[in-house]
């Protein structure tokens, strides 16, 4: 009895990510017909390979986050704290002639250090203080755009080493690099969050936070390692950018903030934490790069793509409730 | 005891506290802060974000969420215009049409939410998406001006004239009635109304207050339908404050909404929460931003000190309760 | 399982349909014309002039940008469109470092390049098209501020975003100016932030009404700027004592211009700034280059420095009460 309800509950949430896996197809394949020259072409792959990456990195960030039970509203503005002071120490040592290799591993040390720091004070208030993660993360976006805000006046940093670009524009055997730095982050995040026990007591903090800690789980601990590890992915994410963009300044990317919980949602997130897929997120991250790009390339109205999404978000998790809902029955 | 046993069953007083705080501190630095004049403009600025607040409240209560009351308000504020404009400018039809406008697009969150079973956050980031994207398709973003004269004198009523400055007498603004009147109402729904119990036994504990026999459905259908009803009377409350209307007014205000009803003590999870608690959250909210200008903090660190205030009032609340729940406890062994 | 993929053909069906009915034109010359967003009066008013300009050159004109004001947002809807294939790109940065990658792809895959509204990186663009000079225009702005005011005295400045390239452009040309040239100004506090919105500028300006009691003057720059402003100075009855003044649309002022609240706005014609983009651009895809003085249809006379690339359209109007009503946008 109890293991047949194990498979069930197994056998569904492979389904949730099926059904994602299916409408990708679908998607992609009706692009692809409705306009094999433009949409279907290796030009157009690549430039989607080269957008999809930050994006999905951020989406990633959100998602380990959701999965506790939490939210991180300042991913954004991590990601921008970050690529400026590191954007900073990028131009003052190459002004300053130091070699572009010494100059570039200073600087992506420093980017890293940044976000971490960030992270830090994100576990501080979410597990240290036990603020509500919505308004605690709000709390701290705000703090970090208002340092940004205060480092730059409003402009934005660039004169980066010309080796800088690198990371951002080119490609290895016909991948760009974003898209391998995106696959990497991929393998680590499945295999921290759903193979590492680290990975399966944030699970059980977001199933409940209170039982999990009488089993003997420091809450604390996991909940600082989460956010640290979200902050690190907005390190990555802000490096291709600045690197794509050529600068950095607080506003890069603050789009993607919604974004990226519509992302991890639709990739089956629970929004109340418990459940989510790092596969799953990537396969919302697809659809959405797909029929944004595609819906873009055939010159739709930018508001109507809008609605077009939106009503994508409702449906498939209709259809995914649906799905559950008759097995349940059964 | 007495008073830490209340400290600790009232969790408005802590925010009430931080208020009092905050503001004696910028009343210590501006002379412009306590005074009749700037209440007037902080309730006047603020009346969209307390009415709306309300309407989010009782959502938060049920462990629900709405995003997008944001971009109905704003699809409000463009409905309400285009009548002004096209077919009537009577107030009283006008406030009619908003609200309805704003009840069909909450009942359309609602129904989604209670019947298809999808978690609220999704089902209102989609319907976000949707409203916005066909209310800016509709208009492209074009400002409605030029209101219809008697909407505007509406606007610009007040109640009794408490002093002079310049050329107009400045008293109290209409557009506080509305609050009032959304306050009241919705502090009724919640004490004395059965649906308003069932709100608080939903978010309490979902499965219990089902067994107990409440509908979980109707009430999840009539609290965003409610949501939906103050945000019309929000869009009508803001168009005869600004006396245009533009569709790109509210990018980013749901956020600012959640945050205040937050800040006000209700939890995200659901069961905790009051009109009281709220309004408090609001006026938290409202004092912060208006006392940045005032006490002339540089441009360039007022976000800085926004944030940190945040974190700082929040946080300061929830280490005192930490504080006074562990000392309650131990002065009960104690006794015992 | 199979309903499912029932429910999901289905839905793409209908998507198809939705979708289908925008392709299918003919093999034309494609401009596209990008604005830093989409969905605000001004790039409205710029879109109309653009279009037109596409229908009277019989040329096809995609008019898109992204719906917030945001480069990475902008970067991705270039890519998209040069794999698309277009033939000339005219855009509006967001930040102008941050599009040049992207500009360097464009050019690349043998698109031509322009600018407009707000300069990109000059070595990167074929033509660079400006509805006036950025300094020109701060100090004007600066100069209507005096002329209402006088030039001593307390002012403060409203702007529509801290991080606005040409915005701050502007703010700093004018302060430099007003150093020089009027140094009894006194500007209160850094230019404050309205976020595009003129709910906020109307809080901002009732706060620093009451904070510097002796303010005399209010610059808005962006267009929701100076109205808030002016809403502000009207409901305190301070139309005497506060000058406002900046950059606005006509149409949208009118009311402030009407009780004098809003002293005067300055701006240029959005749509024929898109005219003339266009038809720049049709141009420079038949090999023709423009030259200093030359007369524009529906434009006027333009001004092209000694650099060949860099296009000024001409000053700006000022409205003011007097003749708001007689500009549409």
């Amino acid at each position: 009895m109890k293991n047949n309800a194990t498979v069930k509950f197994v056998q569904r949430f492979r389904n949730k990510e099926a059904v994602l896996f299916l409408i990708f197809i679908g998607v992609f394949a009706f692009m692809s017909i409705l306009s094999p020259q433009t949409f279907l072409t290796m030009r157009n792959l690549q430039s989607m390979a080269y957008q999809l990456p930050e994006f999905g990195i951020f989406a990633i960030a959100m998602m380990v986050v959701i999965v506790t039970g939490g939210i991180n509203l300042s991913i954004t503005f991590t990601s921008a704290l970050a690529s400026i002071v590191g954007g900073l120490v990028l131009a003052t040592m190459t002004t300053a002639g130091i070699s572009p290799t010494l100059t570039i591993l200073a600087g992506l040390g420093v980017f890293i250090l940044i976000a971490l720091a960030c992270g830090m004070v994100n576990g501080f208030v979410v597990a240290t203080i036990g603020i509500t993660p919505m308004l605690a993360t709000l709390g701290t976006s705000t703090l970090f755009e208002g340092v940004c805000l205060n480092i730059t006046k409003g402009g934005a940093i660039s004169g980066f080493p010309d080796a800088f670009l690198w990371f951002g524009n080119t490609a290895i055997l016909g991948i760009p690099f974003p898209m391998i730095l995106f696959i990497v982050v991929v393998v680590v995040a499945y295999y921290l969050m759903e193979r590492s026990s680290f990975g399966l007591k944030a699970y059980m903090i977001g199933c409940n936070p209170t039982v999990t800690a009488y089993s003997g789980v420091s809450v604390k601990k996991v909940l600082y390692g989460v956010y640290l590890f979200s902050a690190v992915l907005c390190a990555l994410a802000g490096i291709l950018m600045s690197s794509r963009y050529n600068s950095a300044k607080e506003s890069y990317g603050s789009s993607y903030l919604l974004q990226s919980v519509a992302a991890a949602v639709l990739g089956g997130t629970d929004i109340n934490g418990g459940y989510g897929k790092v596969v799953g997120t990537v396969l919302a991250v697809m659809i959405i790069q797909v029929i944004s790009s595609g819906l873009n390339i055939f010159g739709v109205n930018r508001f109507v793509i809008n609605v077009i999404m939106g009503g994508i978000l409702i449906m498939v998790l209709a259809l995914n409730l649906i799905n559950t809902g008759k097995k349940a029955n059964a | 005891m007495k008073l830490k046993t209340k400290l600790k069953q009232n969790r408005e007083f802590g925010i009430l506290g931080i208020l009092i705080l905050v503001s004696i501190i910028i009343a210590l630095n501006s002379s412009a802060f306590l005074t009749v004049e700037n209440l007037f403009d902080m309730l006047k600025g603020n009346v969209v974000l307390g009415i709306m607040s309300l309407g989010m409240l009782l959502v938060l209560l049920t462990g629900g969420i709405d995003v997008s009351v944001g971009s109905m308000v704003a699809a409000v504020t463009v409905i309400v215009g285009q009548f002004l404009m096209h077919v009537s400018g009577n107030v009283f039809l006008a406030l009619l049409v908003g609200c309805a406008a704003g009840t069909a697009m909450g009942l359309v969150n609602g129904v989604l939410i209670a019947k298809l079973r999808i978690p609220p956050i999704v089902v209102t980031l989609g319907t976000m998406s949707i409203i916005i994207g066909l209310t800016l398709y509709w208009t492209n973003g074009t400002w409605i001006t030029g209101l219809p004269k008697n909407f505007i004198d509406f606007g610009r009523q007040t109640i009794g004239s408490f002093y002079q400055q310049g050329d107009e007498m400045i008293g109290f603004p209409v557009q506080i009635l509305f609050l009032v009147f959304a306050a009241i109402l919705t502090w009724l729904i919640l004490k004395y109304t059965l649906v308003g119990r069932g709100i608080y036994a939903m978010g309490g504990n979902r499965v219990s207050a089902e067994r107990v026999g409440y509908n979980l459905d109707r009430i999840t259908i009539f609290l965003y339908a409610y949501e939906g009803f103050i945000v019309g009377l929000a869009g009508v409350v803001h168009t005869s404050i600004m006396r245009q209307v533009d569709p790109n007014a509210f990018n980013g205000f749901e956020m600012q909404v959640i945050a205040a009803v937050v800040l006000g003590g209700a939890s995200t999870l659901g069961g905790y929460g009051s009109v009281l608690g709220t309004i408090l959250g609001v006026a938290l909210f409202t004092v912060i931003n208006n006392g940045l200008i005032l006490m002339h903090i540089p441009t360039f660190w007022q976000k800085i000190v926004v944030g940190i205030v945040l974190i700082a009032s929040i946080g300061f609340d929830v280490v005192q309760k930490r504080y006074w729940d562990s000392h309650t406890t131990k002065v009960d062994i104690e006794e015992a | 399982m199979m309903n499912s993929v029932k429910k999901i053909v289905l839905a793409l069906v209908v998507l198809a349909a939705a979708t289908g009915m925008v392709f299918g034109q003919a093999k034309k010359v494609t401009i596209v014309v990008m604005p830093k967003l989409v969905g605000i009066p001004y790039f409205n008013a710029s879109e109309v002039g653009a279009k037109k300009a596409g229908v009277d050159l019989g040329i096809n004109v995609i008019y898109t940008g992204p719906t917030t004001a945001d480069a990475a947002e902008q970067v991705r809807m270039l890519e998209d469109l040069i794999s698309k294939g277009v033939d000339a790109i005219c855009v509006a940065p967001n930040d102008p470092a941050a599009l040049s990658p992207v500009l360097k792809k464009a050019k690349a895959a043998g698109i031509k390049v322009l600018d407009w509204d707000t300069p990109a990186d000059k070595s990167l663009v074929d033509l660079s098209i400006h509805q006036i000079d950025d300094k020109v225009y701060g100090q004007h702005n600066w100069d209507l501020l005096v002329k209402e005011m006088g030039d001593t005295g307390d002012y403060a400045v409203i702007t529509g975003g801290l991080s606005a390239a040409n915005l701050n452009g502007w703010i700093d040309a004018g302060l430099a100016y007003a150093k020089v040239k009027y140094p009894k100004l006194h500007l209160v506090t850094d230019k404050v932030p309205s976020d595009e919105k003129q709910q906020v500028a109307y809080q901002k300006a009732l706060d620093l009404i009451k904070a510097y009691p002796n303010l005399k003057g209010i610059i808005g720059v962006s267009t929701p700027s100076p109205l808030g402003a002016a809403q502000a100075v009207q409901e305190k009855g301070l139309k005497a004592k506060i000058a406002v003044v900046g950059t606005a649309l006509p149409t949208d002022s009118r009311p402030y211009l009407e009780d004098g609240s809003l002293r005067v706005a300055t701006l240029w014609d959005p749509g024929k700034l898109g005219y003339l983009t266009v038809v720049l651009a049709n141009d420079l895809l038949k090999g023709k280059k423009p030259v200093d003085g030359q007369d524009v249809a529906n434009v006027g006379k333009i001004g092209v420095w000694a650099d060949g690339k860099t296009v000024i359209m001409g000053p700006p109007s000022d409205f003011t009460k007097d003749n708001a009503k007689n500009f549409a946008f």
